[in-house]
């Protein structure tokens, strides 16, 4: 008979904005396949949720406070916690979150001197390496969601309900996990119902214009299409984050009305050598507590002094694009990780997980932070200093 | 509950350019699950396999006949057999395949009739209803790979006679048009990109539409004249209509090549007639999948009802994954390797919805599944056979 593990579900303290945390249902399947279950003091409130919904779902659920969740065998949290909150977690204890291993050395340090074990959500990967734990596709989604909100207000007459008007022009650069989503998001004016409205009274659609890293740089045609962009997205994937895609210069040839979407959301970061820059010049960065910026925005004056802000657009910019939706996040992620928890937990814990185990287990054994050699490719180069992480595909 | 003992790999009898059968690593794989493996005789020769690349490395490995391949516990075939080849599959026989229950009625007849257990591979679906068994990405990227090709017969290192970037017009923005936008951007090969790049070349745009914008003639007078590549990659809701009438190819330049990814047939005689989306080209195979405009095939391939007077280089496939045999194989193996542990465990008997997560992907693939799901909605669409 396998051991029955303990689960801690803690809170994300971080902004204000930040409403996730893993839904009833969720926690209902967990206890169901064997788990005991701890959640915080008012976990799921951001979405609405009470105590009672939880127990209505999950009767056998408890409540502890924020430090006693960090207290337990096993603690799931979909971002990683901050310094103190790791330090309380027990020896042997087993964190399961983003943990970001290939960017984050510090923290992987960090873990293994406290010699808790780690389950980092984005290295759960099957046999051909895909992410099994992932969101990119509401990364998209939601950005240009907000993006084409943006565009409703800002687009001149007839509108974009106008039924004279143009086929709307969005460009998409980067033609990577996240591009190919955007370029599908960006034809259905990132919103489903939108798009099906406008199609049945015949309003002209959308045409994607999807441009990958090497047309990128060619500045004839890239002035050729900015000049008609009503949309443009940065999805890029740079491989040196200290050179800009779309110098402000360039933004200078779009139309006053257009809107920029900040998919990639790198940050400015000039505490190393060499700094890392947005990839459009002279956007701000956005998060959940503000994803929209108009061009007088004061956020601009937060930009540093040596980057261009000179040509300025409506911009959607978010540190965590999938958290605008948060339930729907959530019962995304939730179930994503339930074979994976199920097997996690029918096992007994990580101690009886099996490398050349079963599907599942193969997949969680690839994510376990002593079964970590730093040998998973870095999508960053290398650098001096201390690097921002991305928390884009969280 | 009884788990299968052993399984049959029959070859796939479609045309001489069909290639693909599952790779020795699989049929490995699969024995190593403690299963007889029987391979019909000659399984692979036409990729350069012979049964002792299957039999290396485990005793488990047997070759067969035809019909015995067919008799096993299990029998996995890519392709669905023959109509005729279903009574060579012996009663309680799991037969796994591609086999299209939304579309076939009359095969699901025949199988249920036949007492046979079948399991489609292309309904094999998790618990949101996404296909688990796939390969849509190999469908963009090849078709786009044979156009990118076509042009470079002309296009040295596919820089246009201007220097601009090539212009692909791609229709559709489902699931096999969005491979089609990078594999367009990307120029239907990576390793032909990152050569491209590397030598400073133009790229390739891609524009991507819907059928709101597809819709409108002027619009698309447009975009197809300045068009290098036009890719139909819809799904059509109403498959009597086309989205790009015989007339409108007269607008794309002379060089323009017409990339085929939706592969609807002409089926005049059902009812409303099926015609494809793009009106008056050929349908390819794995044996002829590029059509010059010149083809002296093209006219013998159309219906005379339907129009052809324009034509521009056309490729098209049926089966595009075909067309690189062993990647499309290694892909499928991948995915079907946590389908085979579940089924060698439990059985065709044993899957239900209350199981594993593969178990239940499993299950709804299963034709009694299907058969159920059809008592409970007998509205389920149906099309000819």
């Amino acid at each position: 008979m396998t051991e029955r593990i303990t689960i801690g579900l803690a809170r994300m303290h971080v902004e204000f904005g930040e409403r996730r945390d893993f839904l009833p249902s969720f926690v209902a399947r967990l206890i169901r396949r064997g788990a005991n279950v701890i959640l915080e003091h008012g976990y799921g409130s951001g979405m609405g949720f009470t105590q009672e919904d939880y127990l209505s779902a999950a009767p056998e659920a408890q409540f502890a406070s924020h430090e006693e969740i960090f207290d337990q065998d096993y603690v799931l949290v979909l971002r990683c916690p901050v310094e103190a909150e790791l330090r309380r977690l027990k020896k042997g204890a087993t964190l399961i979150s983003m943990l970001h291993y290939p960017t984050r050395p510090l923290r992987v340090e960090l873990l293994r001197s406290l010699e808790v074990e780690g389950i980092s959500l984005d290295s759960i990967k099957d046999d051909n390496g895909r992410r099994l734990v992932e969101n990119l596709k509401s990364v998209a989604w939601n950005g240009l969601e907000v993006g084409f909100q943006v565009l409703r207000r800002t687009f001149p007459a007839p509108g974009m309900e106008g039924k004279d008007r143009k086929p709307i022009q969005a460009t998409v650069l980067g033609v990577g996990a996240v591009g190919v989503h955007a370029v599908q998001a960006a034809s259905r004016y990132g919103d489903m119902n939108l798009w099906s409205l406008l199609a049945k009274r015949g309003i002209p659609g959308v045409q994607v214009t999807a441009v990958d890293y090497d047309v990128v740089r060619q500045e004839e045609t890239m002035r050729e299409i900015l000049s008609r962009t009503d949309i443009l997205v940065d999805a890029t994937q740079r491989p040196d984050p200290s050179r800009y895609v779309i110098p402000n210069e360039w933004i200078g040839w779009m139309p006053e009305h257009a809107v920029l979407v900040d998919l990639s959301v790198d940050p400015y970061n000039f505490e190393v050598d060499p700094p890392e820059v947005k990839g459009i010049e002279g956007i701000p960065q956005g998060n959940l507590d503000q994803y929209v910026f108009k061009p007088n925005d004061p956020a601009y004056e937060k930009i540093p002094a040596s980057v261009s802000t000179k040509n300025r657009r409506h911009v959607a910019s978010c540190y965590s694009w999938p958290g605008i939706h948060p339930k729907e996040c959530m019962e995304l992620y939730g179930n994503q990780l339930r074979p994976i928890m199920r097997m996690l937990i029918e096992k007994g814990g990580v101690g009886n997980i099996r490398p050349k185990g079963f599907y599942f287990e193969r997949a969680i054994s690839r994510a376990m932070l002593s079964n970590w050699s730093g040998s998973e490719k870095s999508e960053f180069v290398k650098v001096n200093g201390k690097r921002i992480e991305k928390r884009n595909e969280e | 509950m009884t788990a299968p003992k052993s399984i049959g790999f029959p070859r796939m009898m479609q045309e001489p350019g069909e290639k693909r059968v599952f790779l020795p690593e699989f049929i490995q794989f699969i024995a190593n699950l403690g299963v007889k493996v029987y391979i019909e005789e000659g399984y692979g020769s036409r990729s350069g396999y012979t049964f002792d690349d299957y039999r290396r490395a485990s005793p488990n490995v047997f070759m067969c006949s035809r019909e015995q391949a067919f008799q096993k516990d299990a029998a996995l075939i890519l392709r669905s057999p023959k109509p005729e080849e279903f009574q060579l599959v012996k009663r309680g026989t799991i037969l796994i395949s591609m086999l299209h229950y939304p579309t076939r009625p009359k095969r699901i007849a025949r199988l249920r009739d036949l007492g046979i257990n079948s399991i489609s591979l292309d309904s094999i679906a998790d618990d949101k209803n996404l296909r688990m068994v796939e390969n849509m990405k190999a469908v963009a990227w090849n078709g786009l790979e044979a156009a990118f090709d076509w042009l470079e017969k002309d296009w040295h290192s596919l820089v246009r006679p201007d220097k601009q970037p090539i212009n692909v017009l791609i229709l559709g923005t489902g699931m096999v048009g969005k491979h089609a936008i990078e594999a367009a951007t990307k120029l239907g090969n990576v390793e032909r990109n990152n050569d491209h790049i590397a030598s400073n070349g133009p790229g390739a745009v891609a524009l991507s539409i819907g059928r709101n914008v597809a819709s409108n003639a002027a619009t698309m007078k447009h975009l197809m004249e300045q068009a290098d590549i036009l890719v139909d990659a819809t799904q059509r809701r109403d498959t009597s209509k086309p989205v790009v009438p015989n007339d409108w190819i007269a607008w794309l330049p002379k060089h323009a090549v017409v990339v085929d990814l939706a592969v609807d047939p002409y089926t005049l005689d059902a009812n409303p007639p099926v015609v494809r989306g793009v009106e008056g080209i050929p349908q390819g195979s794995l044996d002829q999948y590029v059509f010059p405009a010149d083809d002296p095939k093209w006219d013998s391939m159309i219906p005379e009802s339907i129009p052809s007077k324009h034509r521009r280089t056309t490729v098209t496939c049926y089966s595009w994954p075909g067309v690189h045999p062993e990647a499309c194989m290694t892909h499928y193996a991948q995915q079907l390797e946590p389908f085979m542990e579940v089924l060698f465990e439990k059985g065709y008997e044993g899957l239900s919805l209350e199981g594993t997560y593969f178990e239940r992907a499993l299950y709804r693939a299963t034709l009694k599944a299907w058969l159920h799901e059809e008592e409970s909605d007998p509205q389920v669409k149906r099309e000819a056979d």
